[in-house]
């Protein structure tokens, strides 16, 4: 498909956010560990309610205004390791993590950024419930920079140092719950420019930023530790931002479709003028379904529910036509219809009869809204003021169907058909203003000197690791895996073989994860052991695979070595067993006493020695 | 605050706080508002709001500035108007200054107190729905600055608005010392037959997550819909923004530097709670409204009245201080049930004969406990007994700050010859006859 859409005809925009949680001491703005315990029990909870407070303009944000009309409050976990009073806006913060503040500047550096004469940190407004606080603190760390990829120069307007916010457990009616022990990692944000020329290049600027970042060893890796924004527009649709992409590999597909879908708006939109559709008022229909034995409004009416709706004037047509596989314009109205709290959402293109709605049923609704040929129609059942604000919110897609594409904040819906649904509007620009618990940072020459020493160097950085694994393929891989900070550790702490050690984290260890060893558990300094007892020829090449299993089971290197009898057998051992082999069997060949013994000591004897030894008493 | 340099520049190029301008660094142009230069900021440091929000700073030295375009005007608060609801009791809300009050200035980055407390409404529209409310403007303090002075220009705003017909009055103000204002304006008020609420924030109004909103909501719910004829404070009970306690004036303390539920009842339970939708449940005694009586404020305040901590090596010539500086009273918090240092061993640390010499010359010397929760006693121990005799004066259950207010407000406004006798009666409920099980850590 994607040869086939012209991106430069079509007036294609796009521009990445990515946002990458930094592996420091810890948090940002307290003494939190930065390395959360993903698993630990929580202790307490708070509960807090938010309010769009009016901004700098004397207005209140309308994304800002969105999330209180939901009225929801948000439950706070707590966990005394991870989170303390800093994290659930009950202490101020405290100076920002220096640590942090070097591998942003270090990042912006690489980059070619201009440095800021003084860090400034800002609060954005965040009142989805993701931040107690209700804002992110945030600060620039350097300006207008770029990046070269496949010859291309695409800009970097700007990178910031922010903290994470709340990891959502459950989002409700009228509640939604958080962990707040992510609050707080310190997070790089790099904002390409909007001039990236398709999805493919997308994807590939967002895999070199990511080899560029995980270069500085000091990012964290596993799940959630990078995510994706993309920002997509064409001519005459909006911009939509598709947050929290975390799988780079399908970054692609998803704007593809963010641009079909787009085109399929506008051309919805061409068949609305058309009809000179228009979207009619609510009406409240409760009256038809008394004693209707549809589950669905029987069980919302039990609850003291109502049923409203409302007609589509010239819909017919465009409310089933699709945008996006298995989505349609009815769909994206359900959306929106659900942000108010209902779940009972009705669309006059779909079978009604699959909802238990008698023809009858049906045709008083026709009636009731004065539904002609044309036209389309849409019900709403739940409790009163979940159905109005549902109805409100359902009518007001409705009238942006006819004007073309919303702008708006969208979130991933399917992953193996990479479509997307609404989650809130485009927030409005006027959201940030100074952070006044926090002071501004000089950034001195001592900070910048330290910055430039530990610049991420993707070019330099290959070259390096050519020469040290002798093949650029490795040195590529390298570079390119999440486990490059593992490697570097593990080559500094031991004089093992570079190539070896490579070659194992970057094979072995996909194999063993592969039969489900959980190679991301084992204690970096039991692994560096492992390569150590190697190294000093106490157990052979092969045994390292052995061990490695072992520590994946969250055993320590010596255990291993003892329970499996890993200990590599000296030069007079192996002797003494070639001498019994050919002792047993003495017309046998060479090749056939060694794999005889292979097949018994594999992990036990260098097979090198083996063969010198063999070849010395064969002769 | 911008260098004398930066300044003359800026002057010079007709530059001003709000202008867009643009700043040319050696590689690159960026266009943005220009900020002022705050006491946190290096004073070269050319700060620019640019249009993704944030604010970023030039070494002013490093860049050429140019004009683009005159400051914009900040659009108007939007201004509320709330009908009055014939069927709604009125209250007052006197408005002090404080947190609740603080506000960031969108265009300087600067927090500034709300010159129009109508602001704060405009944030809790629900409040409408509890009570007709005026608002009266009183003054702008922050909490550290605020004085007996203070104090009596609240009790005297309380007494009239509530002599004129309000319901109940709602006074808002800065949290640090809001255990005394609440003691102070329960003595300054006598004949008090109406609920009296003070309330604040510990985070500021122009954040989402204040607890303002609820504190507020909470203490509008009990001035007009109360029978609580007493000054009480009302904010957050707990961490969550489920209700508030109601906690008597006298009996109230901040806590904690920074909590949300920082204010607890000290040697005392709270009066109700009020939940999150305005539900008051009442938890423990009170005094109820009943027939309708002028309220008198009297405000006086002895100015020579201070507290003086008993710590180990402490050097008891601290009281011939005091006393030298003409001082009518003090309070002491002592350690435990009330003792400062009276050693034989250490003859210099006693404190035996300062407080006597105090005593004798009519000065009234409060005996209150540093443990804060608990009661005093003057004879457990032959040590407490030698600081009776001396002229001690055992405050019962009192935190050394009510006993503080009280002492100052008793010096004041009552005879001299009570005041001894008056300091250990109740007047307020600041005194407690029994000490409750459950009053501790609550």
């Amino acid at each position: 498909m994607a040869d086939k859409i012209d991106y430069k005809a079509l007036g294609f925009l796009c521009g990445l956010e990515i946002h990458q949680r930094l592996q420091t001491d810890h948090k940002l703005f307290c003494r939190c560990a930065s390395s959360i315990k993903e698993e630990g029990e929580h202790s307490s909870y708070v509960e807090r309610k938010q309010r769009a407070v009016a901004g700098e303009m004397g207005n209140i944000d309308q994304s800002a205004r969105f999330e209180e009309k939901k009225g929801r409050s948000f439950i706070y976990r707590i966990s005394e390791s991870d989170t303390c009073l800093v994290e659930v806006d009950e202490e101020p913060p405290g100076e920002i993590n220096n640590e942090a503040l070097i591998i942003s500047l270090s990042i912006a550096d690489a980059m070619r950024m201009e440095p800021l004469y003084e860090i400034e940190p800002m609060r954005k407004e965040v009142v989805d419930g993701s931040n107690p606080s209700a804002f992110q603190r945030t600060m620039l760390t350097g300006l207008n920079g770029h990046i070269n990829v496949n010859g291309r120069r695409i800009g970097i307007p700007s990178i910031s140092l922010e903290e994470e916010s709340a990891g959502i457990i459950k989002a409700g009616e009228e509640s939604a719950e958080y962990d707040t022990k992510r609050i707080g990692i310190p997070l790089v944000e790099i904002d390409t420019d909007q001039y990236i020329k398709d999805p493919e290049e997308a994807k590939e600027v967002a895999l070199y930023i990511g080899r560029m970042l995980r270069i500085t060893g000091k990012v964290q890796r596993g799940i959630g530790s990078i995510r994706q924004d993309v920002n997509v527009s064409i001519a005459e649709g909006s911009r939509v931002e598709i947050k929290g992409l975390q799988e780079v590999g399908s970054l692609d597909r998803f704007i593809e479709n963010e641009v079909i879908r787009q085109v399929n708006l506008l051309r919805i939109k061409r068949l609305l003028e058309g009809q000179a559709a228009k979207v009619g008022e609510k009406k409240e229909l409760s009256g038809i379904f008394k004693g209707t034995k549809s589950k669905m409004m029987t069980s919302s009416m039990k609850d003291g529910g109502q049923v409203y709706g409302f007609k589509l004037h010239g819909f017919g047509k465009a409310l089933g036509t699709e945008v996006n596989p298995e989505r349609r314009l009815g769909t994206e109205i359900s959306d929106y219809a659900k942000m108010g709290g209902v779940k009972g959402i009705i669309h006059s293109d779909e079978e009604l009869a699959k909802y238990g709605i008698t023809e009858e049923e049906e045709k008083s609704v026709v009636a009731a809204l004065g539904v002609g040929k044309e036209d389309a129609f849409i019900l709403i059942t739940g409790k009163k003021e979940a159905a109005e604000k549902g109805i409100e919110y359902a009518r007001e897609r409705a009238t942006q169907a006819v004007l073309g594409v919303p702008a708006e904040t969208r979130a991933v819906h399917d992953t193996k058909l990479f479509t997307t649904k609404f989650l809130r509007p485009i927030p409005g620009g006027a959201r940030m203003y100074p952070e006044t618990d926090v002071l501004p940072v000089l950034v001195t020459k001592e900070l910048m000197k330290e910055a430039e020493s530990a610049s991420p160097n993707i070019e330099r950085t290959l070259e390096a690791m050519k020469k040290e694994l002798g093949s650029e393929d490795l040195a590529n891989q390298m570079i390119s895996s999440h486990r490059l900070a593992l490697y570097k550790k593990l080559s500094n702490a031991t004089k093992s073989d570079k190539r070896f050690i490579a070659n194992t984290l970057l094979q072995k260890f996909v194999e063993l994860s592969r039969n489900g060893y959980n190679v991301d558990s084992i204690n970096e300094e039991e692994l560096a052991e492992a390569f150590r007892h190697y190294e000093a020829n106490k157990i052979t090449k092969r045994a390292v695979e052995e061990v490695i299993k072992g520590l994946a089971s969250g055993k320590r290197t010596k255990e291993v070595i003892k329970e499996r009898q890993l200990s590599r057998k000296s030069k007079a051992e192996i002797s003494k067993i070639i001498d019994s082999a050919i002792k047993k069997r003495p017309k046998a060949r060479k090749d056939e006493i060694m794999s005889e013994i292979m097949s018994e000591y594999a992990n036990v004897v260098d097979g090198q020695e083996l063969k010198e030894l063999v070849e010395e008493k064969c002769g | 605050m911008y260098s004398k340099k930066v300044r003359e520049a800026l002057e010079k190029q007709k530059i001003g706080v709000g202008d867009i301008i643009s700043i040319k660094t050696t590689g690159s142009e960026f266009e943005g508002t220009l900020m002022p230069n705050t006491e946190a900021n290096s004073e070269d440091a050319v700060i620019i709001k640019m249009k993704n929000g944030y604010n970023a700073a030039f070494r002013f030295s490093d860049i050429k500035l140019k004009k683009l375009g005159e400051k914009r005007e900040i659009p108007k608060f939007p201004s509320v108007k709330y009908e009055r609801k014939n069927r709604l009791p009125d209250i007052e809300l006197i408005y002090t200054g404080g947190t609740i009050g603080s506000k960031i200035d969108y265009l300087t980055g600067g927090v500034y107190m709300l010159t129009k407390p109508e602001e704060l409404l405009y944030e809790v529209p629900e409040i409408s729905e509890i009570a007709n409310i005026k608002v009266n403007n009183l003054f702008s303090i922050p909490s550290e600055d605020m004085s007996s002075s203070e104090w009596g220009a609240i009790s005297k705003e309380v007494a009239e608005s509530l002599n004129k017909g309000s319901r109940g009055v709602v006074i808002t103000m800065g949290t640090d010392t809001m255990h005394y204002a609440s003691a102070a304006i329960s003595f300054m008020l006598e004949n008090l037959n109406s609920p009296v609420v003070v309330t604040g924030a510990q985070r500021s109004s122009d954040r989402g997550s204040s607890d303002a909103f609820m504190n507020l909501y909470c203490a509008a719910a009990v001035a007009a819909r109360s029978d609580i004829a007493e000054v009480t404070v009302c904010m957050h009970a707990s961490s969550s923004d489920n209700a508030c306690n109601v906690i008597r004036g006298t009996k109230a303390r901040k806590m904690h530097s920074s909590r949300r539920d920082a204010f607890r009842p000290i040697n005392d339970k709270p009066i109700a709670q009020v939940t999150k939708d305005g539900e008051i449940r009442y938890t423990a005694g009170y005094n109820r409204i009943g027939e309708k009586t002028e309220v008198k404020a009297s405000t006086g305040f002895e100015q020579k009245t201070g507290i003086v901590v008993a710590h180990p090596n402490s050097d008891p010539s601290i009281i011939d201080f005091f006393v030298e500086k003409g001082y009518k009273g003090i309070i002491i918090e002592g350690t435990g049930l009330g003792h400062t240092p009276v050693s034989i061993s250490h003859k210099g640390f006693s404190w035996i004969e300062n407080i006597r010499e105090a005593s004798e010359k009519g000065i009234i010397i409060g005996m209150t406990s540093q443990c804060i929760y608990g009661r005093t006693n003057s004879s457990v121990y032959r040590n407490l007994r030698l600081l009776k005799r001396a002229g001690a004066i055992y405050c019962e259950d009192m935190t050394p700050e009510t006993a503080y207010v009280k002492l100052g407000w008793l010096l004041a406004n009552r005879k001299k010859g009570e005041v001894a006798g008056l300091l250990q009666q109740n007047l307020r409920g600041e005194i407690k006859g029994r000490t409750e099980y459950g009053t501790f850590l609550v």
